[in-house]
């Protein structure tokens, strides 16, 4: 079996982003992609964060999630996390 | 009360103040050009705004003095403690406390004193009273606890008015004050049963008199870290104590109702891997209710737990009691989670206070009213030495329209505030 990469973790963020914001749904979402710039709210930007941590088995404080500038970097981080 | 037996105590009258002015929030959000496209989903509706006659001060002596004229001469006297909680003090020095002592003529025999932590404050100003009566050292004695808050931001220069926009919508001005003692008809507090979550973040402040800033995510994320960390810690407290079963009614402090409602959700997730049904029905039922002031006033900061709970014991059916949790959080951070009961007796008395005739009687800001005062022309700024307030600001806002005396700020003389009933 294939170890989880970023790119894994990028498709798991894009999949909650378009079940909690259904208008999302055909909208193309990559790396590059800032949850903000998508007219995704911080609370719904929360919920995203806290399904994707489910996902994952990961249990961290969020505010240690603080930081990343788009998708991609939120992936690399929970990448990070999930590997330390 | 006998020795040996362990004292109740509690919140024995509470009242809300909520200005005189009120502004529409999607309104508002329209202007600014946010884009919200589910706006609903924020569950705001209006925010008090505050003029530059209304200052924490008047907002706080006006919340208490129903409270203080309902006291017998005896009752009066047993006040032993004004503590104001507040991130909107006017002086590093001096406390709100003394001003509010003496427009509500209370005893000279007290402390007075102010406390600070962000939307914190107000919870630890009930525990500090709670904390004094449950020590046994003045039995009888009373405590006045008010928290005041009002939002002025903006007023500073156009830098400050860019980084306040996250929060403009949800800013709102606020007082809830309340006489704690030991016959507490209105919120009898769960003695011992607390649970609290604390550390150092950036998440939320205000680095100057006119400004705050912040950073929107940072701040939901340490709420939901506090909020689950805080609980956690009241479980670990209160033997057999269960999040969805011991309380009827839940309290969280509300910036906005989008919030309270994001931190539930992730509370039923993470304790009970609850499903979306079950969550949103949960939600309506425990936690709607203490929505209905939060969102006619907007963010009042410590006061926003006590406005939550207000709206709980005015709203619902209480033939039976009921235990509320509480969950407050201020940014930087602390927060922290209690619990209480309330009943009939209660909802009377919080009744008679008329709050949400109070908040219809507001006078309704356009646009154009809203920026003419958050330009901030006639406000009186943090450290000045002589001013006088014009009354004429808002001719249809003049507090003769209200049916109770009202506190206005009148004039600045040598730095000291000077304020007259109407």
């Amino acid at each position: 079996m294939r170890v989880m990469d970023s790119d894994d973790i990028v498709e798991i963020i894009v999949r909650h982003i378009r079940d909690v914001v259904p208008e999302l749904a055909d909208h193309p979402i990559g790396r590059d992609d800032a949850m903000a710039d998508l007219g995704v709210d911080s609370i719904e930007r929360g919920e995203i964060v806290v399904a994707t941590l489910e996902d994952l088995g990961l249990d961290i404080p969020l505010v240690q999630l603080h930081g990343p500038r788009n998708i991609g970097e939120l992936a690399d981080l929970l990448h990070d996390k999930r590997a330390a | 009360m006998s020795a040996g037996t362990h004292p109740v105590v509690g919140i024995e009258a509470m009242n809300v103040y909520g200005g005189l002015c009120a502004l529409d929030v999607r309104a508002l959000c329209t202007h600014r050009g946010l884009d919200l496209p589910r706006f609903e989903n924020l569950l705001m509706q209006e925010k008090t705004v505050a003029l530059p006659y209304e200052d924490p001060v008047t907002f706080a002596v006006n919340a208490a003095r129903p409270l203080i004229d309902a006291l017998s001469p005896e009752d009066k006297a047993r006040i032993e403690m004004v503590v104001t909680c507040t991130e909107s003090g006017l002086d590093f020095g001096k406390s709100l406390s003394t001003y509010i002592h003496h427009y509500l003529d209370l005893p000279g025999n007290g402390r007075l004193f102010e406390i600070k932590q962000a939307c914190y404050a107000g919870a630890a100003g009930l525990q500090m009273a709670v904390n004094f009566l449950l020590s046994g050292t003045s039995p009888g004695g009373k405590a006045l606890v008010v928290t005041t808050d009002l939002s002025r931001f903006a007023l500073a220069d156009a830098n400050a008015v860019q980084e306040w926009a996250y929060s403009e919508p949800s800013s709102g001005a606020g007082a809830c004050a309340m006489l704690v003692s030991d016959t507490p008809h209105v919120f009898r507090i769960d003695r011992g049963a607390y649970g609290n979550h604390a550390f150092e973040v950036m998440d939320t402040c205000r680095p100057g008199p006119d400004t705050e800033a912040g950073d929107a995510d940072l701040s939901l994320m340490a709420y939901l870290d506090c909020c689950e960390n805080a609980y956690k810690d009241y479980a670990r407290r209160v033997e057999g104590a269960d999040f969805r079963d011991t309380f009827g009614y839940l309290c969280f402090h509300t910036p906005f109702g989008g919030m309270v409602k994001g931190a539930h959700r992730h509370l039923m997730r993470k304790l009970y891997k609850a499903k979306p049904a079950e969550i949103e029905e949960d939600f309506a039922r425990r936690l709607g209710p203490s929505l209905a002031y939060g969102q006619r006033v907007g963010n009042t900061a410590g006061g926003s737990i006590f406005l939550a709970l207000a709206g709980v014991i005015d709203t619902v059916d209480l033939s039976q009691p009921q235990r509320v949790g509480v969950f407050s959080y201020g940014s930087g951070c602390c927060s922290e989670f209690f619990s209480g009961v309330i009943g009939a007796e209660g909802q009377a008395r919080l009744r008679a206070m008329k709050i949400a005739e109070a908040l219809d009687r507001r006078y309704r800001l356009s646009i154009d009213e809203y920026e003419m005062l958050l330009r901030g022309e006639s406000v009186v700024r943090f450290g000045t030495r002589d001013a006088k307030l014009d009354h004429d600001i808002l001719p249809g806002a003049w507090p003769l329209t209200q049916d109770t005396p009202h506190l206005v700020l009148d004039s600045v003389v040598g730095y000291q505030r000077q304020y007259r009933w109407v």
